[in-house]
């Protein structure tokens, strides 16, 4: 595996008049990629051109080592891609549907029959593999979908909005299956304007919006600015004293504290006031924020 | 069982296998268009789908070998000579006219089948990231519905090439050499009418969003061709009008069907025009490579 899964150079697209990419520099290492945006940000044109459906207008993109555009077929050889949209022929049964993704991949024909029964089960399908992909719920769908993005063990996956449309334990499923997906040594590139679910699942992330690029780097550095979010069930007002006694400054509206530390561990200071004043806590939040507001604060630098 | 293996022997357990990695050989761009043009026959035929999907197919394929079969029956049955007797030998061109009105009713059928659900549903974006070109994706399916279609043809000349053999008078082996010239014609008859139906097919299939709808004008525009041909090279007097009998395809390939079997039509369209077969079939080829490139353009497109 290399050490950079993803490397761009002045790349950029444009629809006719209507430039989707600028000219865009990035250097992604391996292991988990968040690429983050709104609506319309150019996340999906950048990972069609990765992908070689696109071509692009300017500059140069190499994926796992291989050129975009010169090395096509290589790559689609060891990539894989869960599209936002629909991909699935309705008529067919999840397990016929996956020997089949298996075979365009290129895996052998028994290969492919046993890859698509553990990748069924890998992702908790194979009780319905003999059930038709028109038949199954929108969580179900979106699961099968993942299944063919990696049903030919790819050394890469993109997928796009993979929780879209998914309620909230689908949705927790689907993320946790991402981050597993990282620890069987599969790169993954997250296509997603849920930033919640980037930080979540990914270690690394892109920030694109209109185009150009907002910010690239480690999430867990983007974190580390020492804020939390907490929300009481009890009376904040202890806590919020034991905190600014341990040298935190701290922001309550109403049962919400915004805790912040200059040094220190703020969790370690926000587990001690809780415990040494008895009070039980709704929501510890660390992460919701942080993601945001870098998005929001590189967006206002641009 | 003694007692050392007894106390050796494992409890049952379960192994969490994790995730197996993929280690053997990956068959790359020529896997991926053999997995697309064994999964298109499938779908033609309706093979691992509902069961409304086989009904069509399987009903047209029986039509097309049914009317052979009666007449190697009556062949056996009723010795050469007889007033009812059958001369096989000469029934090739015939049966193919028959299976090529049915193999052009298959491809109606077959060719929306092929291309309209994995745009409705989709899977075009899927096979999009796969080791596959649009020439790769169409070009396998249209190997797809050729082998179905020559199967439509070949099936009842197989049928009929047997029973040739069997009736031969020196017997089942004898009769085989003596009917092996017929099966380069039938293989040959069966290309002119592949190329005749599929590109027009593919390309009705590809303007369409409904399977119905491509179906429908599909015949449509066939028939539509037939009339407007008949019309000018029969009905009117335009100069170079004659030429507009190569625009029926399936006029053109029965024509060319009973020219390849050694036999003549005067009826024929293309015998009205003064037009070889010859020459239809050229015609046959150059419209059907570029209603196949119209096609790959518009996939292209689509991308």
């Amino acid at each position: 595996m290399v050490e950079t899964s993803i490397t761009t150079s002045g790349l950029g697209h444009a629809y006719g008049s209507v430039v989707a990419l600028h000219s865009l520099d990035l250097a992604v290492p391996s292991g988990r990629t968040g690429l983050v945006g709104a609506n319309g940000a150019g996340k999906t044109t950048l990972i069609k051109i990765l992908l070689g459906i696109l071509a692009p207008t300017t500059g140069t993109a190499t994926v796992l080592g291989m050129d975009s555009k010169r090395e096509t077929i290589d790559i689609r050889s060891v990539v894989g891609y869960m599209p936002e949209g629909p991909c699935l022929p309705l008529e067919q049964t999840a397990a016929d549907f996956l020997v089949y993704a298996a075979g365009t991949a290129g895996l052998p024909k028994r290969a492919a029959r046993q890859r698509a029964s553990d990748v069924l089960t890998l992702v908790g399908l194979h009780e319905e593999r003999f059930r038709y992909l028109g038949d199954f719920s929108t969580g179900m769908k979106q699961r099968a979908k993942l299944a063919q993005a990696i049903v030919h063990d790819p050394e890469l996956v993109f997928l796009d909005e993979p929780t879209s449309g998914l309620d909230p334990s689908g949705r927790e499923e689907m993320l946790d299956l991402i981050t597993r997906l990282g620890s069987y040594g599969i790169d993954v590139v997250v296509s997603s304007h849920v930033l919640r679910d980037i930080e979540r699942t990914c270690d690394w992330v892109v920030m694109l919006d209109k185009g150009t690029l907002l910010h690239e780097g480690p999430i867990g550095g983007s974190r580390s600015d020492g804020t939390v979010h907490l929300e009481l069930i009890s009376d904040p007002k202890p806590v919020e004293s034991a905190l600014l006694q341990g040298g935190a400054t701290v922001t309550m509206q109403g049962r919400l504290l915004e805790v912040t530390v200059e040094h220190g561990d703020v969790f370690e200071l926000v587990r001690d006031a809780v415990v040494h004043t008895g009070s039980s806590i709704r929501t510890l939040d660390s992460s919701s924020g942080s993601l945001e507001e870098m998005f929001l604060h590189h967006g206002a630098t641009q | 069982m003694t007692d050392s293996t007894s106390t050796t022997r494992q409890q049952g357990a379960v192994y969490d296998l994790g995730y197996q990695p993929f280690e053997g050989e990956r068959t790359g761009r020529s896997g991926a268009r053999k997995t697309v043009y064994f999964d298109g026959i499938r779908r033609v035929l309706g093979l691992r789908r509902k069961a409304k999907r086989k009904v069509m197919p399987w009903a047209l394929l029986l039509v097309a070998i049914i009317p052979p079969i009666v007449a190697v029956g009556i062949a056996f049955f009723i010795p050469a000579g007889a007033s009812e007797s059958i001369d096989l030998a000469g029934q090739n061109s015939a049966f193919f006219t028959l299976a090529g009105t049915i193999a052009m009713l298959f491809t109606a059928l077959a060719a929306p089948e092929l291309l309209i659900p994995d745009r409705k549903d989709g899977v075009l974006s899927m096979l999009a990231s796969r080791p596959l070109t649009t020439a790769d994706y169409l070009g396998s399916r249209f190997a797809s519905l050729a082998t179905v279609i020559g199967a439509f043809m070949i099936v009842p000349q197989l049928v009929l090439f047997f029973g040739q053999a069997g009736t031969h008078p020196e017997g089942l082996f004898s009769g085989m050499v003596h009917a092996t010239h017929t099966l380069p014609k039938i293989a040959a008859a069966a290309a002119v009418y592949t190329i005749a139906f599929g590109p027009l097919g593919f390309v009705i299939a590809s303007l369409s969003k409904r399977k119905s709808v491509a179906t429908a004008g599909y015949l449509a525009v066939m028939i539509a061709l037939t009339a407007f041909a008949e019309a000018v090279v029969r009905g009117s007097n335009i100069a170079g009008g004659r030429w507009v009998a190569l625009l029926a395809p399936i006029n053109t390939a029965d024509a060319a069907n009973v020219w390849i079997f050694g036999e003549s039509n005067p009826d024929s369209l293309l015998a009205a025009a003064n037009i070889h077969p010859a020459i239809g079939i050229a015609a046959l080829i150059v419209s059907g490579a570029a209603l196949s490139m119209f096609a790959l353009h518009r996939y292209r497109r689509l991308a």
